[in-house]
Order: structure tokens, then C-alpha cells, then sequence
């Protein structure tokens, strides 16, 4: 398995084929005396703004703590989680109530449902 | 039946990206400025409209990805953004474009001036993506569209020299103005290749789950609709080439443009001017916020349909909705539609090989198309055209800006 060619920026879905996010980033453990593995993947926009720049991933992170649903929306998933990887991943998750999509339900609350229609 | 939603899906997509308020304004001033001399620049945008919209169709079906998923997983999170934020930026000009162009229509058949109509418009194509669902949308902008065919009848009717036309696909360089000719020849290219078509071409493949099988009607539909829609496009620059060209009326302004459908037509040319132009419009109007709504949600992953109530795709549909609502103050404010709408295409025209570029590259890759590979003939003509639109941009935005 290639870290970068099959899983960082695949798309997740969930245990019922709702999508989560991209793979955002991996994250490694380092274990002494034998090779890193895979501990984990990340979902979020500030694991995106990370891999631009360090500092505009902490300024996001307080930006999106500040505002509507008070989450910065970083979804770590063990990597035991992970049951398949093909042409998206598929984790063993609900996705709703997750970090993951907490501005998504935000925005549907607060924004959407005023609308007329939305349902 | 199922191949016959197909084509469709790709006479729809013609309509709306192909022509609409882009292709009418950039090739009508072209008729109008330069008779048939810039007709090759149109054969040109269509060999490459027809190659990119294959492809896009073919790797949707081969990877079971959209080109922005696949786009995504290839390129990384930093190539994502670096793409989408031009992206973005020129297609809310060419939705405020597209959104002047229906109201544009809707003032010359009521006489209320357009930034009266920026929000109506914008309302109505927000309500039918709100409510509607997809198919409705495609069925009715193809078959309400084929009022636009109005343009080549009376581009016929006008009996229009062939041997000039046929001259004009033949590329020639300009004899006076040549910061004119080459700004409307990117515009043009600008408008014909829309990067939003092919976002929008190879979602509508995924979400109608196409496979290998459909490789073959996908070849056909992207031949027939693009084509259908050059053969629009082709009567517009003619019918311009007939009625203005030889009087030396230079268009710039909308109301003008109508006259060359009521010169072969007579007066109920000006209603199916406004007709062709506010369906067009409408339909790519549609065509941009979906489309972009698509490219974010597929970019970052986001849950997305079309086919469902808006909470259930939340910021999908709030993007669309942010995007139209804003596009349509612009609107509102009163910028003249003509001149945004000819600005933007030569911006689209700027950013074209962010997509066609990598683009290329996927549909390159072993790993991911397999057997179904794009031959060098496809490569060299959409690598070539786009990369030539582009240069030729860049240096004929600036000069036009000085000039004009």
C-alpha cells in the first residue's frame, strides 16, 4: 500500500455510504525498534490548512472554535476503524453527530431549515 | 430510453455551457467586428469542447470518480485550492454574466430595465435547484432551448456567402486591430470551453451511474451535443456577420444584438432573441452554481445530491445558493452585462489549463483509466488549445484594457 497514492485524499465513507470528508491526513506512529504504522486518519479542514501552512491551520482552528457549532470539525478515525479501501474508504462509523459533520448540522439548523422548503 | 437520457444529459450540457450568454455575446461582436474571419477560432473551441467533455464522461465512467474526486486524490489538498480559488472567482463573474443575460431578455420583451430583474431571476433558478430535481432541469433546458435553433434559421434566411464562411475557418491573422481580434478570438475560446461544463458533465455521469458500457454512447453525446451547440453558435456569428458587419455596426450593447434575428425574422425575431438568450442563460446560470457547488463538496468531501431535500446536503446547497444571491447584487448594481460577460469568458480562457492541464495528466494515467487511456491525438489538441487560449489571454486582456 502507497500512504500517499491510496489513502491520503480518498474520499470516506461511512458504514451507510454517507460521505464524510476526504482523508485529510494520516497519522503515523512511531514505534521503537520497528517501522511506523498507521495509527490514524484525520478529517477536517485543519488538517487541510496544515499541510499549507502551520499557522494558518491555527488560525482556522480559532476561527471555527469561535463560530456557529463551536467545533473546528477534526474527525480522527483509528485505523482499526478502517474496513476497505477502494475506490472511496469505508470506515465503521455513523457519520451524523460526528466532528466531522458538525458545520454541516449547524448550517442545516440554523441556516437551511429557515428556509423555506429545505425539507 | 436510457441512452436517449443520455443525450440529454449532453444536449442539456451543450445548451448551457456551450451556448449561452458567453457564446452569443463573444460571437456576435465577432460577426459584427470581423465578419466570418474569426469562424476557425469557433471550430477550434469546438474540436477541444468536444475532446474534453469525451473525457470527462470516460473517466467518470472508467474510475467511478468525478474529475474533481479524481482530480483531488491525484493532486493533493494544496493543488485543490490553488485551482479552485481562480475557478471559483471567474465563474461567479460568468453566473453574474448569465444572470444579466436573462434579465437582459426579460427587459427587451417588457421594457423594465435588467438590474430590475437581477433578483427575480436569481430567485427562480434557486428555487428550481432548491425544489427541482436534476432531470427536470436537464429535460426542460434542452427542450425549451431548441428555441436558439432561431439563430440558424436565420442565419440561412440572410443566404450567406459559403465560399467567405468557409474562408473564415481557415485561421488568418487581422488585417487592422489586432488587440480586438485576438481579445474576442480568447473570448470565444473562453466561452466555449467551460471548466464548470466538465465538472458538471462528469457528475451528472456519477450520479446516473455510468460504466464501461456507456463509453460508446458517451463517445456519440458528446459529438451530437457539442456539435448541436456549434451549429447554434455558428448561426449567431453569421447572422451577425450578414446584418452588421457590412454596415460597420460595431455591437455593444444587447438590444443591438436582437437585430440581427429581426433583419431575417422580422418582429417576431425579437422575441425569439429574448427567448434563445433567457433559456440559454438560464439553463448555464444553473449549470455554473451547480457546478461549482459540486466541485467544493467533491473537493472537501462533503455529503451532496441534487435528488434529495437541501438539509440533506446542507452545504452543498448553501453554496449554490450564496453564489447565486451574490452573483445576481452584481447583477442588481447595474454593470453592463455585455462588457462583464465578454471580460469574463477572457478570464475563464486565463485559467483554463489549471484544469485541462491535470486533466490531461489523469486521463494519462495508467492507474486510473487502465485500457481506456486518451490517445495523443486528444492530448495534443486539448493541451495545445488551451495552453495557446491562455497565452493569447494574457496578453490580449491587458491590451484591451489599455485600449478600451
Amino acid at each position: 500500500m502507497n500512504l500517499t497514492r491510496d489513502i491520503l485524499d480518498q474520499q470516506v465513507v461511512d458504514r451507510r455510504g454517507q460521505r464524510l470528508g476526504k482523508v485529510d491526513g494520516v497519522i503515523l506512529e512511531l514505534r521503537e525498534g520497528a517501522p511506523p504504522r498507521i495509527a490514524a486518519i484525520e478529517i477536517g479542514p485543519v488538517a487541510v490548512a496544515r499541510r499549507m501552512h502551520p499557522r494558518l491551520a491555527a488560525w482556522l482552528q480559532r476561527w471555527l472554535h469561535g463560530h456557529g457549532p463551536r467545533s473546528d470539525g477534526t474527525l480522527r478515525i483509528p485505523w482499526s476503524q478502517v474496513k476497505a479501501i477502494g475506490v472511496d474508504v469505508r470506515v465503521d462509523l455513523i457519520a451524523d453527530g460526528t466532528p466531522a459533520r458538525a458545520w454541516e448540522e449547524w448550517l442545516r439548523d440554523h441556516v437551511v431549515r429557515r428556509l423555506p422548503g429545505a425539507e | 430510453m436510457k441512452k436517449y437520457l443520455q443525450v440529454t444529459l449532453g444536449i442539456f450540457t451543450s445548451i448551457g455551457g456551450f451556448l449561452e450568454v458567453g457564446a452569443i455575446a463573444t460571437t456576435a461582436q465577432a460577426g459584427a467586428q470581423f465578419g466570418f474571419r474569426l469562424a476557425w477560432v469557433l471550430l477550434l473551441g469546438t474540436i477541444c469542447v468536444i475532446f474534453l467533455v469525451e473525457m470527462s464522461g470516460r473517466l467518470s465512467a472508467v474510475s467511478k470518480h468525478t474529475l474533481q474526486d479524481a482530480m483531488r486524490e491525484r493532486f493533493g489538498a494544496g493543488f485543490f485550492l490553488l485551482s479552485t480559488i481562480p475557478g471559483m472567482v471567474v465563474d461567479w463573474l460568468v453566473l453574474a454574466s448569465e444572470i444579466g443575460g436573462v434579465a437582459l431578455a426579460l427587459q427587451l420583451v417588457t421594457g423594465v430595465g435588467y438590474q430590475w430583474w437581477a433578483f427575480p431571476v436569481a430567485i427562480a433558478a434557486w428555487l428550481l435547484m432548491w425544489k427541482g430535481n436534476l432531470g427536470l432541469v436537464e429535460n426542460g433546458t434542452a427542450l425549451l432551448g431548441l428555441v436558439a435553433l432561431a439563430f440558424v434559421v436565420a442565419a440561412v434566411r440572410l443566404h450567406p456567402p459559403l465560399h467567405d464562411l468557409a474562408a473564415g475557418l481557415v485561421p488568418s491573422l487581422p488585417r487592422s486591430d489586432g488587440a480586438g481580434y485576438w481579445f474576442l478570438a480568447v473570448s470565444i475560446l473562453g466561452a466555449l470551453i467551460s471548466p464548470y461544463l466538465f465538472f458538471f458533465y462528469s457528475s451528472g455521469a456519477i450520479e446516473d451511474q455510468w460504466d464501461e458500457n456507456h463509453i460508446g454512447s458517451n463517445r456519440f453525446t458528446a459529438i451530437v451535443g457539442m456539435s448541436f451547440g456549434a451549429v447554434l453558435a455558428f448561426g449567431v456569428l453569421t447572422a451577425a456577420a450578414m446584418v452588421f458587419y457590412p454596415r460597420g455596426i460595431q455591437v455593444d450593447r444587447y438590444e443591438q444584438v436582437a437585430l440581427m434575428l429581426t433583419e431575417a425574422l422580422g418582429r417576431p425575431g425579437l422575441y425569439l432573441f429574448a427567448g434563445a438568450l433567457g433559456i440559454t442563460c438560464f439553463g448555464a446560470a444553473l449549470e455554473v452554481a451547480l457546478g461549482r457547488a459540486y466541485v467544493l463538496a467533491q473537493g472537501f468531501g462533503w455529503n451532496y445530491t441534487l435528488n434529495s431535500p437541501p438539509a440533506n446536503s446542507a452545504r452543498f446547497s448553501l453554496v449554490y445558493t450564496g453564489m447565486i444571491g451574490s452573483a445576481a447584487v452584481l447583477m442588481a448594481l447595474g454593470i453592463d452585462p455585455l462588457t462583464l460577460t465578454v471580460f469574463s469568458m477572457a478570464l475563464t480562457a486565463v485559467t483554463l489549463p489549471l484544469v485541462t492541464l491535470p486533466f490531461i495528466l489523469l486521463m494519462n494515467d495508467r492507474a486510473y483509466m487502465g485500457e481506456y487511456r486518451n490517445g495523443w491525438i486528444g492530448n495534443v489538441a486539448v493541451v495545445g488549445i488551451s495552453l495557446l487560449a491562455s497565452l493569447i489571454a494574457l496578453v490580449a486582456i491587458p491590451l484591451q484594457l489599455l485600449g478600451g
